[in-house]
């Protein structure tokens, strides 16, 4: 322990130095921006900045790619408080209430939930991973597909918690989701799926394309054709965000447990911030003692989901660090700086890198707290938009979202789906679908698929491989818990 | 009625999943399995909820309408939004975008023709000086005369 310190104090000192500094404040401002900007996503940006790390010293380009990371996570949830427009797939629950929150003119408070639930998280992970990586490294390397599969059907069951009315509407459009999900080229066999000759299917439908339509543009056209306002849309008489330190006290439930939640799923290889984000705004409503209150603009959801994308960061670098092996796209991304510049992650990296590895994790830490100074920064900028018109900010929203779609495969097909999800979106409203749901049919559901088959694969097709793992079994078991309790205290109809 | 369309879509889907496991080796689950297995979640969902539809004896109620809807601007909102996208390989993104926010700002309910003009216009620049100078997006040009605008455009904002 107090040669973690020594270790962690003297990369703090290097991770100060001015250069080293300056490249946590570009990344940071990089990511933020980035993640802001629907279409071009945290991983993205983490890959326009690695040519440019050709020229410097490892952990420069180490410092500039976790700032980009630690920004990236946290910008998305920016605009989709704001507009309801997530940055990323890892925002949209936080979009679900932030954007609520926002709409009864709560915007100061709810960035300011979301700048210091992201900082806190962030900053957890960061100290988790300076003084237990080796030993969770360790433990998480253990798990398999059968795990990953049983993770992200607890993301999957957390849907009873998304339909506010009724499970079978919130299951009709999650399912209609994974169907989404299963179009275009099969990875296993290469068979094409449900393209029906559309060459664009065939590398299926980006699920950006569904976020944005859904979401932005949905929400475009329920403003524009309303003859009186839903609900009255309380302008807050500023847009500065407030920082609500003795805010989150009463919220540290949620926080601490969105920050856990963040670790764990973060640690484990290939699961990630979306995943994350899902799994604790579930459980979040299934602790609740307000339950129905999720989904109106609820604090302890956004906190939760907040904590746990950032919280996600320390953990998913825990496996490049110890490992060497990737726990997300960024840190793959990261991997690659290091391969560039010579170095190797893995076991030895603690004992033959300790300046560099301890500056970087100092690096994370600084991170974070200068995220709070960036990300007021930047809410602010982004919150001044509020003022903007209606009619011109729905305007610029649907150009964005044009320009969005295009950047993700410089294709105007992308265009055409998000506007046709857009046109989906405002129906299903109309209609009384949840949209939630759907959006997290497509994120998950070829996740599902993909660790569903390799598990089958690798265990003969022994479906009691699920049940004989202890914890495949246990979190299973609690994603029947999370479906099958809210039916049995008769809250919800079917 | 609504559910009773999404089993049928369903049901024909999953007719039309038959032909995907022709690929899949002796003993392993083939490339067909996982939409089979969403596809009959998604008729027994459709289903249950036609079913809790029927037994309460009445149409669904639009309960998240939240009031009423100009429907003639929401047909036009959608036309202009398609047309943007129709419009723009052949007129390209810098024309049609300025044409776009000046009509759906109006549509929007906004009155000003200075703001409109300014918004369309200034609106359309930084977009294009941002996005293509300096994220090097290729933002479709348009086609004969329109490329000749576009390029003329770029060549103005020193993008090219």
């Amino acid at each position: 322990m107090t040669e973690t310190l020594v270790h962690l104090a003297a990369g703090l000192v290097a991770a100060l130095q001015p250069l080293n500094l300056g490249m946590i404040v570009l990344g940071l401002v990089i990511g933020i921006l980035a993640g802001a900007l629907p279409g071009i996503t945290m991983v993205n940006s983490i890959v326009l900045v690695l040519p440019f790390t050709y020229l410097m010293g490892i952990v420069p380009s180490l410092l500039l790619m976790v700032g980009v990371y630690c920004g990236g996570v946290f910008g998305g949830s920016i605009t989709g408080i704001l507009f309801n427009i997530p940055g990323d797939p890892m925002n949209v629950p936080t979009t679900w209430e932030g954007y609520r929150m926002s709409r009864r003119g709560e915007t100061r408070y709810a960035l300011g939930l979301a700048i210091m639930s992201s900082a806190v998280g962030g900053l957890a992970s960061a100290l988790f991973l300076a003084f237990f990586a080796p030993p969770f490294a360790k433990f998480a390397l253990g798990f398999s597909s059968v795990e990953f599969f049983a993770v992200v059907v607890f993301g999957l069951a957390s849907v009873s918690v998304l339909g506010h009315s009724s499970m079978t509407a919130a299951l009709i459009s999650l399912f209609a989701g994974m169907f989404l999900g299963t179009i275009g080229t099969e990875t296993q066999y290469g068979v094409e799926r449900f393209t029906f000759g559309v060459p664009f299917l065939r590398t299926g439908v980006d699920f950006v394309t569904v976020l944005i339509g859904l979401f932005a543009i949905g929400e475009v056209l329920e403003q524009m054709v309303l003859r009186r306002p839903a609900e009255p849309v309380e302008r807050p008489a500023t847009a500065v965000p407030r920082l609500p330190l003795l805010a989150l006290w009463p919220l540290r439930g949620p926080l601490a447990r969105g920050t856990a939640i963040g670790i764990a799923i973060g640690g484990l290889a290939g699961a990630g911030a979306t995943v994350s984000s899902f799994v604790s705004y579930g459980l979040e409503k299934q602790f609740s003692r307000r339950p129905d209150l999720f989904g109106t603009g609820h604090a302890p959801g956004l906190v939760a989901s907040e904590a746990s994308v950032n919280g996600s960061t320390g953990g998913a670098m825990i496996h490049l660090l110890t490992l060497g092996i990737p726990g997300s796209a960024a840190t793959a991304v990261m991997l690659g700086a290091f391969l560039i510049h010579g170095i190797q992650p893995g076991p030895l990296l603690f004992t033959n890198q300790t300046r560099e590895v301890y500056t970087i994790i100092a690096g994370m830490i600084l991170a974070n707290v200068l995220m709070i100074a960036l990300g007021f920064i930047a809410a602010l900028c982004f919150a001044t938009l509020m003022k903007v018109p209606a009619p011109i900010l729905n305007t610029f929203i649907v150009v964005f979202c044009f320009l969005g779609a295009f950047a993700l495969r410089n294709d105007l097909a992308d265009v055409w789906l998000t506007m046709l999800f857009g046109v989906l979106g405002f129906v299903m409203r109309r209609y009384g679908l949840p949209v939630p749901p759907l959006v997290m049919g497509v994120i998950l559901g070829p996740m599902a698929e993909a660790y569903f088959l390799t598990s089958m694969v690798s265990s003969g097709n022994d479906l009691t491989v699920f049940l004989t793992r202890p914890v495949s079994a246990v979190v299973l078991a609690a994603s029947v818990a999370l479906v099958v309790w809210p039916l049995l205290r008769g809250r919800r109809s079917v | 009625m609504a559910p009773l369309v999404g089993f049928g879509l369903a049901l024909v889907l999953l007719v039309g999943t038959r032909g995907l496991d022709a690929v899949a080796r002796e003993g392993q689950l083939g490339p067909g399995f996982w939409p089979r297995l969403v596809l009959v979640g998604l008729g027994v969902a459709c289903l249950l909820k036609a079913v809790g539809e029927w037994r309460a004896g009445r149409a669904p109620e639009p309960a998240a309408a939240p009031g009423a809807i100009d429907r003639a601007r929401l047909a036009m909102g959608i036309a202009l939004i398609v047309l943007y996208v129709l419009v723009t390989p052949w007129a390209g993104f810098a024309v049609t975008t300025v044409a776009f926010i000046a009509a759906f700002m109006t549509l929007a309910g906004a009155r000003s023709p200075v703001s409109i003009g300014a918004n369309a216009v200034l609106g359309t620049v930084v977009l294009l000086y941002a996005f293509v100078k300096v994220v090097y997006l290729p933002l479709p040009k348009g086609e004969g005369g329109f490329e000749a605008l576009t390029l003329l455009v770029y060549r103005a904002l020193r993008i090219f």
